[in-house]
């Protein structure tokens, strides 16, 4: 699976704890990664994702379909959850403010043998690490 | 000549500097059925 993932467009390094089911990847300095490709490769070297969470600096934006989303780049965004964290950073869709930001991506339904990993990725933001 | 030059590379230097700074930082998962 180290392998696999580290073969994925943008990945620096991939390490995997056998202890506890954890695989961190680090992406390269451009940043290009893409989570759902890294989710469908995980799935496609055997193995279940249960969740994945990340680490991502951007700008919020206006999201006609999800209230706001966290663009981090030209064209790439994700739509963010609504809850109380997201509330917070509203009033910021538009403006110049970089926020970095670590949230749950992706969580296995309970009872579901298969996963939709082709359903598009939504952030849960969990906490606002800095603003600038 | 020389002094727009320089407050045009100054402008678009702290207009592009924050956005190519956004980007994916870090990716965890944990996994199921490892062995």
């Amino acid at each position: 699976m180290k392998q696999h993932l580290g073969r994925q467009s943008g990945v620096q390094s991939v390490d995997v704890s056998l202890i506890d089911g954890k695989v961190d990847v680090t992406p390269k300095e451009d940043g290009q990664i893409d989570p759902s490709q890294l989710l469908k490769a995980t799935y496609g070297s055997g193995v279940t994702v249960a969740e994945m969470g990340v680490t991502v600096r951007g700008r919020i934006v206006k999201d006609p379909s999800a209230g706001i989303a966290l663009q981090f780049e030209p064209k790439r965004s994700f739509a963010v959850v609504p809850n109380e964290t997201s509330k917070e950073l509203e009033s910021l869709a538009g403006s110049e403010t970089i926020v970095t930001v670590r949230g749950g991506l992706y969580k296995k339904s309970a009872g579901k043998k298969k996963a939709d990993t082709s359903a598009p990725l939504k952030l849960l933001i969990l906490e606002v690490q800095k603003r600038e | 000549m020389e002094m727009r030059k320089l407050a045009l590379l100054v402008l678009l230097g702290t207009t592009l500097a924050p956005a190519s700074l956004a980007q994916i930082r870090h990716v965890e998962m944990r996994v199921e059925g490892m062995t």
